[in-house]
């Protein structure tokens, strides 16, 4: 009985003190207690780690095995997709190239809007290095006939030498073999521009008059005079004068406004 | 037979070349310089078929050429008849066994070309000539022509031997003396 009485009473005061503990920690602030949280989680956290990450592994899986089929499917969509975007992209790629022709021919056309003119473009050129000539896609079909001028956007390309249907061969002024009158346009006298082998493509300027100033700069254009260029066609500028010791024999260099090896876009002027 | 298979494989070839040439050669010159590779196919067929060949296949090349750029017609075919003829006789006094005759001729052929052509043209068409010029273009096509005789050489050799052999059965080996 005393037994039981004492056990009553020890189970009492343990109850109190634990009471009275709850009490008193229940009312300490947690902050205060980092130095157990720390011990506490020294010795969970190895184990609770293992578990969390065993758990996120199986997770992960799961989510990988059970999404596979969606991302195949999603793949597939944005291959899809990005099929159309490039084919977009090629059209929109064709659209400005061509844009970018019509409105070298506008220009042209324009610029040249007294002529009557028929659009066309470069096919093929001379494989030989000591000729120029080029082929246009353009031939007696489209009303080309032979001795038509050839102008680009800057000026004077040449004339047709002959034609088939379809093509057209045309002399390009810097061929060695083409010869233009021209006049100069501040002092109007005129001189010769002959084609060159030259391969910084350049014409020779001649027969010039021994009273003539020639300036560095000046712009040469067609006489009219010869039947085959119409006068006042741009070629290009003056620029070399080359002196000799006799004045008879002096030259210049002209550039012409048009670069050669970039010529894609021409006008025939239909006569 | 097999000579007329032979010459219409000739005539395939040139086509190739051509379409070689307008591709790829007139994109990519030694400073501006195109090679000439129908120069070294008449010189080819010159080697090693006969002179009447070498000369009709100069003259269809030629009309070929200037038909499509030419200002005249007519004149790349003289020249590229005369290079045929020039082959046969090279063929007829030297050895086509040794890589720097072939390189010789090669270099041979593209000058007398060349140079021909220049001047008939000029005398024709009325060229101021500018030879400073013309010597300038003639040596890098020079160069660029044995570069390509030089890489194609093993081809010519194997390929020229077996041509050579349905044109000239009986004399190959006493031709030389």
């Amino acid at each position: 009985m005393n037994r039981s009485k004492q056990t009553e009473v020890l189970g009492g005061i343990i109850t109190t003190i634990i009471l009275i503990l709850l009490v008193f920690l229940s009312n300490v602030e947690i902050g205060k207690l980092t130095f157990f949280e720390s011990i506490a989680n020294t010795i969970v956290s190895p184990i609770q780690n293992m578990f969390i990450s065993l758990k996120n592994k199986v997770g992960g899986h799961n989510e990988y095995f059970s999404n596979i089929d969606d991302l195949i499917i999603e793949n597939n969509e944005l291959k899809e997709k990005n099929r159309e975007l490039e084919e977009k992209v090629r059209e929109l790629e064709i659209i400005k190239a061509d844009n970018e022709t019509m409105q070298a021919y506008m220009n042209l056309s324009q610029k040249y809007a007294e002529y009557k003119t028929i659009p066309a473009y470069v096919i093929n050129k001379d494989i030989s290095n000591l000729s120029n000539n080029i082929v246009i896609n353009v031939g007696s079909d489209d009303g080309v006939g032979v001795k038509m001028t050839v102008i680009a956007d800057k000026g004077l390309v040449g004339h047709v030498i002959s034609v088939t249907k379809n093509t057209a061969k045309v002399q390009v002024i810097i061929d060695p073999a083409s010869t233009v009158s021209c006049s100069i346009s501040t002092t109007e006298q005129s001189l010769i521009c002959k084609g060159t082998i030259d391969n910084n493509q350049v014409l020779r300027a001649s027969m010039i008059p021994t009273g003539a100033e020639l300036i560095q700069g000046d712009s040469v254009s067609t006489s009219g005079i010869g039947g085959i260029y119409r006068k006042g066609i741009y070629i290009g500028n003056i620029k070399e004068i080359i002196t000799t010791s006799n004045i008879i024999d002096r030259y210049a260099i002209v550039e012409p406004a048009v670069d050669f090896s970039k010529l894609n876009n021409v006008l025939v002027i239909a006569e | 037979m097999k000579k007329i298979s032979v010459s219409i494989i000739f005539l395939i070839f040139i086509f190739i070349l051509y379409f070689i040439q307008v591709g790829v050669f007139s994109n990519f010159g030694l400073f501006g310089v195109m090679p000439n590779l129908f120069i070294i196919l008449v010189l080819y067929i010159g080697l090693f078929t006969n002179s009447v060949n070498a000369i009709c296949f100069g003259i269809i090349i030629g009309i070929f050429l200037d038909l499509l750029y030419g200002n005249t017609v007519g004149l790349s075919a003289v020249m590229f008849c005369i290079v045929g003829y020039i082959a046969s006789y090279f063929d007829k006094n030297f050895s086509k066994e040794n890589k720097v005759t072939i390189l010789l001729m090669s270099i041979g052929a593209t000058i007398i070309y060349e140079f021909g052509f220049y001047s008939l043209n000029g005398l024709i068409l009325g060229y101021d000539f500018e030879w400073f010029k013309f010597i300038r273009i003639i040596l890098f096509e020079i160069i660029y022509n044995s570069l390509i005789t030089i890489i194609l050489y093993p081809f010519i050799q194997k390929s020229g031997y077996k041509i050579d052999r349905i044109y000239k059965k009986n004399n190959i080996l006493t031709r030389y003396f």
